[in-house]
């Protein structure tokens, strides 16, 4: 028996070895205290010219991994580890990765701590949806900001409120009571959809904010897109608000909100897409999404951004084969990569640039360098 | 012996051993020191790297992190408390639920179950360790939350006027489906503890009481349990350690609201699933505050660990099997296949 036990022990132990070292090989550090940061570094400066690495934006993960699953025929490897739009941006600035995807735009002080300057490229956009499972009502629900706040904040309880009633005539809404479904977890879905009631209704703006995590006055808590789906899905009378990706995928019923042309708007793709028109664009195309001015847009809709250093090769330590890698993806993403993304049964289900937004990103992606020289 | 025995050049007794034959002695004997020791300095290094991280935090809210009730991300503030009671609830309840179940199939199994099913069943109940966490906390979202729901409005209904437990409105995910994974989970560790310890149980003792005339029941109570209830509550307390840093389960099912439920089917958030939730976009002093969590954890389970040691240390005649690890565990039910 003994020896026995003794090589069981040894196979664990070694099983355990072999599982923590494929570990961390797997996953580069989420550079939470920013000292480890180094110890990876060499995954984007040593290895061959055909991988980039990045990581970030949970949103967008599924549009960086069909782009890659694309490009490997063409011979690019593009790694994407989706840890969150946040952490995406430390590891950028700890340079051990070649790109992060972030939903928010960069702020000054993000752009701070980067090791140099930092380019930002919009790419796509999804819409936050307001999903609700109601027997009896599939389709035809209209909401706007604030009616939408007074629900999450637990003001209105029922689903025959008159706030609802009023939005909504003719439709008989039922007694029952209201669950709200949110995120447990830090998001920047959550911070879409707050952004959104934060424009539009200045209580949720004074009492509750905008932000990745807030602090909820009412509802349950689910992790995930899939956790607050999944709630949706069992519980009658529920409404939360799911990203359009998943939303169709589940084919929920979500409702019509209002946007800021006064109009009431289907989160459908092109309906997303609008959301690009109209906008504000800024000189280091750091747009907002939320709340286009045009008339046609859904106004929860949340744009992603690649953020890339303009000189990925000073001061990302990239080698210039990376630094072509690099342009070779971000070019394949601002124009055949957009063919991928739409309503069609082979496209996936995010909202792509209109081309004068795409062509601006190229624009701005041609004048990234390699240690200051053009890259071919 | 002595006597006889020949010396050679050196003045050396024939019958000692040369030095380099002692060398893998000394190798053993080293080497397991260090790693033994390195076992110690990465707890004390973690200890004191927690400390470090979450100074920003203490240095701000001192002991309001972790008695002050307020847990706003977004304005950064950081009051801990619907945390700590809410890991403190969840665990307490796991173990009011799981302890008397683990036991019960421990007695059932060593007193009570024919011969040929002890092994199956012993097998069967250590099972329930290898399902992943994970796993149960899936099983909590589709199924357990939903399909008690009914069951828990019934029951806060019925027995509104009991304070706390009755009385409130369920959510899907609260405290009590949060407890209820959790005793399962503890129960393949307080049972295989539990077996253990009974199986010490002396058969003179257990004749005894049979001669005088106690029927099963009386004997387990009176030579069974209280022979073992130091070892018994030493599992208790390992199954506490566990039920209090788990964290993947809980985050699934527990709502996670920064506050403190006022019932028993309320909603709350426990300090491994705070950091769970948020560490993936926590930034600045938000970082700070999770690793103070962490810290809070890490010595909340150090005082249960060592309560526990005390236990089992002082009814140290019940305590074979009663190793902290599921080591010792795994090795009798290795050498009794």
């Amino acid at each position: 028996m003994k020896p026995r036990l003794i090589a069981l022990i040894a196979t664990a132990l070694a099983l355990a070895l072999v599982v923590a070292a494929c570990g961390s090989s797997s996953k580069t550090t989420t550079g939470s205290g920013g000292s480890s940061g180094g110890s990876s570094g060499s995954s984007s400066s040593s290895s061959g010219s055909g991988t980039i690495n990045g990581a970030g934006s949970t949103l967008a993960a599924p549009i960086y991994q069909q782009w890659g699953s694309t490009l490997k025929g063409q011979g690019l490897t593009v790694n994407f580890n989706p840890v969150g739009s946040g952490a995406g941006q430390t590891q950028l600035e700890a340079a051990t990765v070649d790109f992060a995807g972030s939903d928010p735009s960069l702020k000054p002080s993000d752009v701070a701590k980067m090791k140099g300057a930092v380019l930002q490229f919009p790419v796509a956009a999804g819409a936050i949806t307001v999903s609700y499972n109601l027997s009896g009502i599939k389709s035809g629900l209209k909401l706007d900001g604030p009616t939408i706040s007074k629900i999450f904040s637990g003001q209105i309880k029922t689903w025959n409120d008159p706030a609802i009633k009023s939005l909504n005539p003719g439709m008989s809404l039922p007694s029952s009571n209201i669950t709200v479904v949110h995120r447990s977890d830090s998001s920047g879905t959550t911070q879409g959809f707050t952004t959104f009631l934060s424009d539009t209704d200045p209580t949720w703006k004074s009492s509750v904010g905008e932000g990745k995590d807030v602090k909820w006055s009412t509802g349950t808590g689910a992790k995930g897109n899939s956790g607050v789906a999944a709630v949706v899905h069992q519980t009658a009378g529920a409404i939360g608000y799911v990203e359009q990706a998943y939303a169709l995928e589940n084919n929920f019923t979500y409702a019509a909100v209002k946007n800021s042309a006064g109009s009431y708007v289907l989160p459908s793709i092109p309906n997303t897409s609008a959301a690009f028109l109209g906008i504000e664009i800024p000189p280091d195309l750091g747009i907002s999404t939320i709340n286009s001015p045009n008339p046609g847009a859904y106004p929860i809709v949340s744009q992603t951004f690649v953020d890339a250093y303009k000189d990925p090769c000073k001061d990302g330590g990239a080698s210039s084969g990376t630094a072509g890698a690099l342009k070779k993806f971000l070019t394949y993403a601002f124009g055949a990569g957009q063919q991928t993304l739409g309503q069609g049964s082979n496209q996936l289900p995010y909202a792509p640039l209109p081309s004068s937004l795409a062509d601006k990103d190229n624009t701005q992606l041609a004048t990234m360098v390699c240690n200051g020289s053009a890259i071919p | 012996m002595e006597a006889s025995a020949t010396t050679v050049a050196g003045g050396r007794s024939a019958l000692e051993r040369s030095p380099a034959s002692r060398l893998p002695d000394r190798a053993l004997k080293w080497g397991l020191s260090g790693l033994a020791a390195a076992i110690l300095v990465l707890i004390v290094y973690f200890f004191i790297r927690l400390i470090g991280e979450s100074h920003t935090v203490f240095s701000q809210y001192g002991l309001s992190f972790v008695f002050g009730n307020d847990w706003d991300v977004n304005r950064n503030i950081y009051h801990g408390a619907a945390m700590l009671v809410g890991t403190l609830i969840t665990s307490t309840i796991a173990l009011i639920i799981g302890v008397p179940v683990a036991v019960a199939s421990a007695v059932f199994i060593n007193e009570l179950c024919p011969r040929r099913l002890r092994q199956p069943l012993s097998i069967l109940v250590d099972l329930l360790a290898a399902v992943p966490s994970v796993v149960y906390g899936l099983w909590g979202v589709f199924v357990l939350a939903p399909k008690l729901l009914g069951g828990e409005k019934w029951f806060a209904r019925t027995f509104s006027f009991i304070p706390w437990i009755g009385g409130g409105t369920p959510t899907l995910y609260n405290y009590f489906i949060a407890a209820l994974i959790l005793a399962i989970m503890i129960l393949p560790i307080v049972s295989a503890i539990s077996r253990e310890v009974i199986a010490t149980v002396p058969a003179e003792n257990k004749e005894a009481a049979l001669a005088l005339g106690a029927t099963r029941w009386e004997m387990i109570r009176m030579a069974v349990l209280p022979y073992s209830r130091p070892g018994i509550t030493g599992g208790a307390m390992l199954g506490l350690g566990r039920a209090l840093g788990e964290t993947i389960a809980v985050v699934l099912v527990i709502g996670a609201a920064p506050v403190i439920g006022n019932h028993l089917f309320a909603q709350g958030n426990t300090f491994a699933a705070v950091i769970a939730n948020e560490f993936g976009e926590a930034q600045g002093i938000h970082v700070s505050a999770l690793f103070a969590a962490g810290l809070v954890l890490f010595i909340l389970t150090l005082i249960v660990n060592v309560i526990a040691r005390w236990f089992v240390s002082r009814g140290s005649h019940g305590a074979r099997g009663t190793g902290a690890t599921g080591m010792t565990i795994a090795s009798t039910d290795l050498s009794e296949a």
